[in-house]
């Protein structure tokens, strides 16, 4: 319970989430009052079907966000997750294969940023192009077969109530008890917010750095797999996009790019505005291609209203 | 005997070598990238020793030499532009869609090169005066400037670009492209702006310590805006040259020209405010890739194992540089 009751908490490190969460009503009203079939329940589950990977995979960028880090690997490594899991290997293998690559991943990131003192971007820059080119290695073209349980798992239903659904809340959940229940999400807003005092408090923060990476690219793996299970196959690109898209949901969710301000509900909220603003530019017609200025023109719209003290990156 | 005496007594040539030995492991990994490639060279194909396929390689390296001597400018002050890719996209698009058919040629030179001038003073006010994130506030300019093109191609590739343009690519001195002398060119100014001018101390003092020079007095939101503006010139010119590259439009241009462009700016020794590779770094930098690429093809290799390479260099790049800087 008390997990359910901090996810909702707004402390004043959650950043401008109350901004984000007014955006997101005033989107939503605008489409049910607009839209009539926006409630039906297969937009719905198509729209959470649509919007769980950016979920997923930004609630593992928020991690590393908060270090004051960015991850631009994070679409690699959802990319090599689908190539993996349609290796003609043992399923089992396959999972492992996929958890170990990402674990891979996250340490080759956390250790170049925390231990190695490369900048970030650079180094997620560096293994985004080492893990594309793995993905396309694997498979060169889009295709393969997933494990049917996979499959399974991601288009059920139970009930009502669509599966992607109970991926979505158990990612949010696994998210906020790693930083609001565990030592571990203290020390992230301590060594974002200010590294040197964190250090001088007894903070270990190269080490927070480096879990922060490994746990984003294990949410990137879960979202991997989820995308696996929706296509039913494989797809060397078809991750690509959300390295930045992660970013971009998190940003705007409230979370602070210079780190130590942020919340999993903001990035639930975020990741939900870009998932709904697309939806509802499917229903009311509008062309594809206007989706992308649409959504340039809103992330500008709420980044310019979240002043910082800082100039740069 | 002191230590001074000691050091006194150290022989002048010792000292020199000594400071041969710094200066070259100081170089950026670029040169050394350049180096060794330059001594495989032969091992591998006699082709890539031709003085003319280096006159190739060179004239297709023209618009990302010119897109990352603008990523370093930013990159200089602690900043980034991610909307490289949004300006080539418009920028292609409008000159080979037909839309300035009926205007004077001048109108489609400048085109791109006013579109860059435009991007780069909204980056600089969004970033410096704002103060909102670099990452985010030119990747959004940058995806409105790509939905503009998408929205009115409708998805469909345009037309070819003027012939007329062309000649900027395929026309020499000496074998040598008038793109690559506009490269050179630019590089030469870029240069000598920083070396004379005091912008160019401006830019270190903000890149070395933002706090420190703001305190000092200098303009540091000032410093950010300009180093953007000019950034986004020179993204225009590298544009134009890339359009002249082109026969055929593409509304594509790719994430390629970004991921390339900052690439060789860590490589060529400048990054997040660390300054160590002059104009000369990036334009290595660059020389150095375009060389790798055409032997990783000699050798069969597609683009997986470009891209893996592609990070491996970036990876080690900025290891080795953080190894020896302290941050990269």
């Amino acid at each position: 319970m008390n997990i359910v009751t901090n996810f909702l908490k707004v402390p004043y490190r959650a950043g401008a989430i109350v901004l984000s969460i007014g955006t997101l009503l005033v989107i939503l009203i605008a489409a049910v009052i607009t839209l009539p079939g926006f409630l039906a329940p297969e937009n719905l589950s198509n729209l959470l079907a649509q919007s769980t990977v950016l979920v997923i995979s930004a609630l593992g960028q928020t991690f590393v966000i908060l270090t004051g880090g960015l991850d631009v690997s994070v679409g690699s490594i959802i990319s090599v997750t689908t190539t993996i899991m349609t290796l003609d290997l043992p399923e089992v293998v396959r999972v492992f294969l996929c958890i170990a690559v990402a674990v891979a991943f996250g340490l080759a990131n956390g250790y170049g940023v925390a231990r190695l003192n490369v900048h970030p971007i650079i180094m997620t820059l560096a293994t985004m192009g080492i893990g594309q080119g793995l993905a396309l290695i694997i498979l060169p073209i889009p295709g393969g077969r997933v494990p049917d349980w996979l499959s399974a798992s991601v288009a059920g239903s139970v009930g009502p109530v669509p599966n992607s659904l109970f991926w979505l809340i158990a990612a949010s959940l696994a998210a906020a008890w790693l930083l609001y229940r565990r030592p571990f999400g203290l020390y992230l807003f301590a060594s974002g917010g200010n590294d040197f005092n964190a250090r001088m408090n007894g903070v270990p923060v190269e080490r927070t750095v480096i879990k922060a990476y490994v746990l984003s690219a294990l949410f990137a793996c879960a979202a991997g797999m989820f995308l696996a299970g929706r296509l039913a196959s494989g797809d060397p690109k078809g991750g690509a996009t959300f390295g930045i898209e992660s970013v971009t949901a998190a940003a705007l969710g409230g979370v602070h790019l210079a780190g130590g301000i942020g919340s999993i509900l903001g990035t639930v909220v975020g990741a939900a505005i870009l998932g709904i603003v697309n939806n509802v530019m499917n229903l009311a017609n509008v062309s594809a291609f206007l989706q992308s200025v649409v959504k340039g023109l809103l992330l500008l719209a709420l980044v310019v209203s979240q002043r910082r003290k800082t100039i740069g990156l | 005997m002191t230590t001074s005496e000691t050091k006194h007594e150290t022989p002048p040539r010792a000292l020199n070598a000594r400071r041969a030995v710094s200066w070259v492991l100081g170089l950026p990994p670029a040169y050394y990238v350049l180096a060794i490639l330059i001594a495989v060279a032969p091992l591998v194909s006699a082709t890539l020793i031709n003085p003319n396929y280096w006159f190739v390689i060179l004239k297709q390296s023209a618009p990302l030499g010119i897109a990352v001597l603008a990523q370093s400018l930013v990159m200089r002050v602690r900043s980034i532009d991610l909307s490289v890719s949004g300006v080539f996209a418009f920028a292609i698009y409008f000159a080979s869609s037909g839309f300035l058919k009926n205007y004077p040629p001048y109108v489609t030179v400048l085109m791109p090169i006013v579109v860059g001038l435009a991007v780069g003073l909204v980056n600089g006010v969004l970033v410096a005066y704002v103060r909102a994130s670099a990452v985010i506030s030119t990747l959004s300019v940058s995806a409105i400037l790509i939905g503009v093109v998408q929205y009115m191609s409708a998805g469909r590739a345009p037309g070819s670009t003027p012939s007329w343009l062309r000649v900027l690519t395929n026309g020499n001195i000496h074998g040598l492209s008038y793109s690559v002398i506009v490269w050179l060119g630019v590089t030469v100014l870029v240069s000598l702006a920083f070396r004379y001018l005091i912008v160019g101390r401006y830019f270190r003092a903000v890149g070395d310590n933002p706090r420190a020079a703001e305190t000092t007095g200098i303009p540091l939101a000032r410093t950010i805006f300009v180093s953007h503006t000019l950034a986004g010139f020179l993204t225009g010119i590298a544009a134009l040259v890339q359009v002249s590259a082109l026969a055929v439009g593409t509304i594509k241009p790719g994430f390629d020209t970004f991921m390339n462009a900052l690439a060789a700016t860590i490589l060529g020794g400048v990054t997040f405010g660390v300054d160590r590779g002059g104009v000369a770094g990036p334009f290595v930098a660059v020389v150095a890739f375009s060389f790798l690429f055409a032997m990783l093809t000699v050798f069969g290799i597609q683009e997986p194992g470009k891209l893996i390479v592609q990070g491996g260099i970036i990876a080690l790049a900025a290891i080795i540089y953080g190894a020896r800087t302290g941050r990269v």
